[in-house]
């Protein structure tokens, strides 16, 4: 035990001047410690308000830079990203603003369930989703937010299945009951969206530590809770951190700070540096990246997943971008944002560009690819598109199935009524008929 | 500014012309939906005459004894353009009004608040962050001093976070403090219903859930007119009040509404439709229902003509709008049973610890020999609204037809 014993450091000196920072003191002076914490006492009253110890934001780790070159330092890893890798990489990258593209047109000419509200796009994030799908395993769970399907795309869900869902056509595995984009594959472990906000993260601890405590599973998969930096805002961020750094249980945290929470900018959603300098509060490693670096993010999600498994503690990566797209088919963006600003953000900054570039400088990729690859992309979803809008809408029955295991008095007895209603009325009366005639088995009572 | 200019040279011209205009700004897609109920619907009062002579109004002139309506204007409105023209008079007339919630400042994902923080100022009408809890306990604070705190919830389906601030301090804050401390300043609005597209998350009515949280009020308005009247009353009441827009009605809805400050009262039903052989209630966008489903019986068309017997044809429905939910109007529904002696209750949520329990309940033991027939309660079944079937999930008219029928020939 080291005697205790005053150490005049240049630490503490800056410490007592600045007023601001505090620097890591020594463990121990004469003043003594404070438990529980073992917090060293000092007579100086200094407040403190900064992660970084200097009041500097904290940094950015980046890779490749705006022209996809690698910048000073960078460590470019060669294996993951060899000629065969990185195509798949690109091409994930690509079929998400395609996939954007064509839904939110369908949507706009009315092809996609009448008036349905959502088809998020995800213009400029897509190295963040792409970069963390790749460092991921194919099977650690996912709790997503809205903007991930570039990770449910990556795992092998087919185009088909994005289709059924956006349809709502009895095809979807979820049966038709929800609004587009909200997702959910088992096979896939994909947990199902739900549109509330940040309620995943706090589940994310759960589902965690399930995955501790099953033999099989621990020190295999992490659980990961991917969210906005709006969502961060909710309590259930805080809950989530909390537990899953406390208990503790392996969550990957993936916050994804794109600028906007519909309308609201950064600004007026928080004062601190962002959603990493939470990190500390909660005793949780932490890293900020550039998210429109898929290859800082590929590096910077892989060492957080193995410090998740090894320490079986919550791990934060805040990945930095921006929401080139609007937040959805009901929202104009330009009415809160200058549009200029965005059209340097696409021209000057994006994700897609800059990683294409890279490959062409590796010699992995040419234009030849390129004009390839976005043909094929837009055939193969515009294919899933037509087809999915021949199919029928699910079976009525399914109004009332799921709501429990177990069907109770209640469900059966209003199933039965609306059996009643739709044998009296169904045949005859017009506006049910044509809402009949687009479910599956329609025109039949449901039974 | 020149419309201040013109304000101070000519008082009497209308203030809000500049932000209840439509502006220049590229009109993002309809996220309100159509009903053809809405659409089709004789309710709305759509001459200035009409609108003047709403049944209820209170005008709230400044000088106190003007209860003339010569002279008086209105303006075509639909339910968001009322909604803000309330929430403009409110921050006029009292200062320590202030309006927050998500995405406030720019106008609102439904444009309730459009142009409210370029008038007010950003000090008045501010976003806040993302959280629902927090919304509910800053308005809390702030109206524990005794401002007007105006919050918005931006769907009643994300209310639920709110809900232990709602239910555990808002309701209890007047009680548990021996009366010494209270929120009356306390409005919390928000969108609710379903509107054809929202599935799960965008559908929900809780109104249910409130009933337990005694203390706190309970309001749906039906119309641009009745939104504007219930809304000023709302937020002048000495009680935390959760104001509820249905938001198919937001677009669809249009009256001409009279621009002065008016209240219409808490806690008191309307009769839409007076009648003698049956009282239907509702609330919010089953009114519309409702009143298709009188059409559909009075004169039904060729294809249901068949499967309704002409003997319930004349049938004369008493239409009423509850509007006030918590504490809600018993003497009116009372009143209006004991006369028709059947009673149908339509709601959107569902049946299990709906709304409509309790005012059975209520209504069968006040008015238990007079009935001629069991309260029927036609609701959204228990299950949550899946989108695809949203069209056999909320009450329609001819469910609400089915149903008046049953309960005719009981």
């Amino acid at each position: 035990m080291h005697p205790l014993s005053f150490r005049h450091s240049s630490l503490l000196t800056r410490a007592c001047s600045n007023g601001r920072t505090l620097s890591t003191l020594a463990a121990s002076t004469s003043l003594g410690c404070l438990p529980p914490a073992h917090s060293p006492a000092v007579s100086k009253l200094a407040f403190f308000n900064s992660v970084t110890g200097d009041s500097s934001k904290i940094p950015s780790y980046r890779v490749l830079d705006v022209f996809g070159v690698p910048i000073e330092g960078a460590k470019v890893p060669e294996v993951s990203i060899a000629p065969f890798a990185s195509p798949k990489k690109y091409e994930h990258m690509q079929l998400l603003p395609t996939l954007d593209d064509i839904l939110c047109s369908g949507q706009r000419q009315g092809r996609i369930p009448f008036y349905s509200l959502t088809s998020y796009l995800k213009y400029g994030e897509e190295a963040t989703v792409i970069g963390t799908a790749a460092a991921l395993a194919d099977d650690d769970e996912v709790l997503s937010q809205y903007r991930e399907t570039g990770v449910l795309l990556w795992r092998g869900f087919t185009l088909d299945g994005i289709m059924a869902q956006v349809f709502g056509n009895h095809e979807d595995s979820g049966k038709g009951r929800q609004i587009a984009v909200h997702y959910g594959s088992k096979q896939h472990h994909f947990h199902t969206i739900s549109s509330p906000l940040a309620t995943q993260i706090s589940q994310a601890a759960g589902v965690g530590f399930a995955l501790k405590r099953d033999p099989a599973r621990r020190s295999k998969n992490v659980a990961c809770a991917f969210f906005g930096e709006g969502a961060a805002s909710e309590g259930d961020f805080h809950a989530g951190m909390l537990l899953a750094a406390t208990l503790p249980s392996p969550t990957l945290f993936l916050a994804r700070n794109n600028g906007f929470a519909i309308s609201t900018p950064n600004s007026q959603q928080f004062y601190g540096d962002g959603i990493s300098a939470r990190g500390p509060g909660y005793g949780v490693d932490t890293v900020r990246v550039d998210g429109n670096d898929v290859l800082a993010v590929m590096n910077a999600v892989k060492e957080a997943r193995r410090r998740c498994l090894e320490g079986g503690r919550a791990v934060l990566v805040e990945m930095m971008t921006y929401r080139i797209g609007h937040h959805s088919t009901s929202d104009d963006s330009y009415v809160y944002r200058e549009r200029q600003e965005v059209e340097d953000r696409t021209k000057n900054d994006n994700p897609i560009t800059r990683f294409r570039l890279f490959m062409e400088s590796r010699g992995w990729w040419n234009e030849t690819d390129e004009d390839e690859l976005a043909f094929r992309l837009r055939r193969d979803v515009i294919k899933a598109f037509k087809r999915a809008e021949t199919v029928k809408k699910p079976d009525l029955k399914d109004m009332f199935t799921d709501v429990y295991a177990e069907e109770p008095w209640n469900i059966k007895e209003q199933r039965e009524e609306l059996i009643a209603l739709l044998k009296k009325y169904g045949q005859v009366w017009e506006p049910w008929q044509n809402e009949l005639r687009t479910l599956k088995n329609g025109g039949k009572p449901v039974d | 500014m020149l419309a201040r200019r013109l304000r101070s040279k000519f008082p009497a011209l209308s203030r809000r012309w500049q932000t209840t205009a439509s502006t220049t700004a590229i009109e993002p897609p309809p996220a309100g939906g159509h009903s053809s109920s809405v659409a089709s619907s004789q309710l709305f009062r759509i001459t200035r005459e009409s609108a003047l002579r709403t049944p209820g109004i209170s005008w709230q002139d400044e000088e106190s004894d003007r209860n003339i309506i010569g002279g008086r204007e209105t303006r075509k409105m639909n339910l968001y353009q009322a909604v803000r023209d309330a929430l403009s008079i409110a921050l006029s007339k009292d200062d320590t009004a202030v309006i927050f919630g998500e995405d406030i400042a720019f106008g609102g994902v439904f444009r309730c608040t459009m142009g409210l923080a370029e008038e007010f100022g950003r000090e008045r009408v501010f976003n806040t962050p993302l959280t629902e809890q927090g919304i509910a306990g800053f308005g809390i604070g702030l109206a524990s001093m005794g401002h007007t705190a105006i919050a918005e919830i931006q769907f009643a389906d994300y209310i639920f976070p709110a809900f232990d601030q709602l239910v555990n301090e808002a309701a209890k804050f007047r009680y548990r403090s021996g009366g010494h401390f209270s929120i009356g300043g306390l409005t919390v609005r928000t969108p609710t219903m379903a509107v054809g597209h929202g599935g799960l998350y965008h559908s929900q009515s809780p109104e249910g859930f409130f009933m337990g949280a005694s203390g706190l009020k309970v309001v749906i308005p039906r119309s641009p007119i009745q939104c504007k009247g219930l809304l000023l009353s709302a937020i002048r009441d000495p009680n935390p009040v959760i104001f509820m827009e249905p938001k198919i009605l937001y677009r669809s809805a249009v009256e001409q509404v009279p621009i002065d400050d008016f209240s219409l009262p808490l806690s008191r039903a309307e009769i839409l439709i007076p009648g003698s052989d049956l009282t239907l209630l509702t609330w919010g966008t089953p009114v519309y229902h409702c009143e298709s489903a009188l059409r559909l019986l009075n004169s039904p068309p060729p294809s249901l003509a068949p499967l309704i017997p002409p003997s319930l044809r004349n049938a004369k429905v008493e239409l009423i709008d509850l509007r006030t939910i918590l504490p809600w109007d018993v003497e009116t529904v009372v009143e209006s049973v004991r006369r028709t002696k059947r009673l149908v209750i339509v709601h959107e949520a569902g049946m299990t610890g709906g709304v409509g329990g309790e005012i059975a309940a209520e209504v069968g033991k006040r008015a238990f020999l007079r009935l001629e027939a069991p309260v029927r309660r036609i609701t959204g079944w228990d299950v949550p609204a899946g989108l695809q079937f949203e069209k056999f999930n909320m009450p329609d008219a001819v469910r609400i037809l089915d149903g008046i029928m049953e309960t005719l020939s009981y």
